[in-house]
């Protein structure tokens, strides 16, 4: 190691860390306009042959091992799926009744909304992955009305945030993902916290008082504080709690509704309107 | 021209990154496909090639990512040098020398990251980053077997073309 050490100079990869340490700082600077999604939409822009050719591979896989599938499964899975959207109809038809009532009670006691929600159908165009960070991108921007913050759900519930915003592109950042950060609460006591992501495929529900009103499978949604992501929408469920005595909190950990992998179709749901009561 | 073939060979990698399966992560870990790369071809080099390696893959990394670009400059660039300082110690086409070497660089490099991005809850990064390892030096061994394979048929083509 002596020898090549001797012959080659420190100075190369001292200067390229002092460069990257400029350019991640100018990265930052300019990450907020439009300038940041610029030098991703070329990374992209340069990776995204390859990237289409393995995203079709990978699912002309899946698809070749559900073509594969014995009969028997697919009746049964057939009979299952009848028998939920049966349930789904019934359960459909009953929260319009509701509906319909809160909003005649609403009216009557004078309440307005005070945000109203503009919803944006958006396709994934791409994604990037690393351990730390999981984020995409979608094909709706600035163009089309999204704004950064707007929250981005899917059939099965919440999936992130728009976090950089390009005039026809934005990136979104997963719900998993360590910088995503979201006000939520436990559907059924109605418990408030802070749910964090984690890097990894489950959340961390933080800020709960220490006898906060928890328990496993409970389902958590979003809390609408900071009215950027609306009310009620659904997020996960918790799979564990961790309560800490000495700190007098609860920690609860949540597995995620949405499958992030394998989303495809989003919608962007944008605040567009604030009417002060 | 050498350059040229490494950054499409690193966008290449990026474009598998972002699309394998979230199925086969091991402890909530994928593959850092473009740092294998990184690894196989700045192990067998000087290293200032390896740094500016490092460099090209870390502002690629960062790039699609979309966070932390500086993070993934600087690190990459350290590991890339670091990479290049190996060989000169040991047999570099002992197989078991990229294998370990992209272990335990891939600790490295991804403990320099967590220092510099420090994450919400250390006991799950760790988990992740002992999955990475195991991941990043299997598809090393894979990758460093097809580079050297095919390195060894050009120079017997070379050889042959010479003297027969």
């Amino acid at each position: 190691m002596g020898d090549k050490f001797k012959n080659s100079t420190i100075v190369i990869p001292i200067i390229l860390v002092i460069l990257g340490m400029f350019i991640g700082a100018g990265y930052n600077q300019f990450k907020s306009s439009q300038y940041g999604i610029y030098t991703q939409d070329a990374a992209t822009f340069l990776s995204a042959p390859t990237s289409y050719i393995f995203s079709s591979a990978f699912s002309f896989i899946a698809q070749a091992s559900d073509a594969v599938r014995p009969r028997r499964a697919i009746l049964r899975e057939n009979k299952e799926l009848k028998a939920r959207v049966e349930k789904l109809s019934t359960e459909n038809l009953i929260l319009k009744d509701c509906n319909h009532e809160n909003q005649r009670l609403r009216n009557l006691l004078g309440l307005q909304e005070s945000i109203e929600y503009k919803n944006i159908a958006a396709e994934l165009i791409s994604r990037q992955e690393s351990s730390w960070f999981d984020t995409f991108r979608i094909n709706k921007g600035k163009n089309s009305g999204v704004v950064v913050g707007a929250a981005v759900i899917n059939q099965d519930g919440l999936v992130g945030q728009v976090v950089a915003v390009g005039h026809h592109t934005s990136q979104v950042v997963a719900l998993t993902d360590m910088n995503s950060s979201v006000a939520a609460m436990v559907q059924r006591s109605r418990s408030q916290g802070m749910l964090y992501g984690q890097g990894t495929d489950f959340m961390i529900l933080t800020y709960l008082p220490k006898d906060a009103d928890i328990k496993e499978k409970d389902i958590i949604v979003s809390s609408g504080a900071g009215q950027v992501i609306p009310k009620g929408i659904c997020i996960g469920e918790v799979v564990s709690i961790q309560k800490n005595a000495v700190a007098g909190t609860t920690a609860a950990f949540i597995k995620p509704y949405a499958k992030i992998d394998q989303i495809e179709h989003v919608l962007v749901i944008n605040p567009v309107k604030r009417v002060s009561e | 021209m050498r350059y040229i073939t490494l950054v499409i060979l690193l966008l290449i990698a990026a474009g598998l990154q972002g699309n394998f399966p979230s199925f086969l992560s091991l402890f909530g870990a994928k593959p850092d496909f473009i740092f294998v790369v990184l690894i196989t071809f700045s192990l067998d080099e000087e290293p200032d090639f390896g740094a500016i390696l490092g460099f090209i893959s870390g502002l690629i990394h960062g790039s699609v990512v979309g966070f932390a670009l500086g993070s993934f400059i600087i690190t990459r660039t350290i590991i890339g040098f670091i990479s290049g300082l190996v060989t000169t110690r040991v047999f570099g086409d002992n197989p078991l020398v990229p294998v370990v070497s992209a272990a335990w660089l891939t600790l490295v490099c991804e403990g320099l990251f967590i220092i510099l991005n420090p994450p919400s809850s250390f006991f799950m990064a760790v988990s992740t980053i002992i999955g990475k390892c195991i991941y990043n030096a299997f598809f090393t061994l894979v990758f460093y077997a097809v580079t050297k394979g095919r390195e060894s048929r050009r120079k017997t083509f070379q050889i042959q073309s010479k003297y027969i």
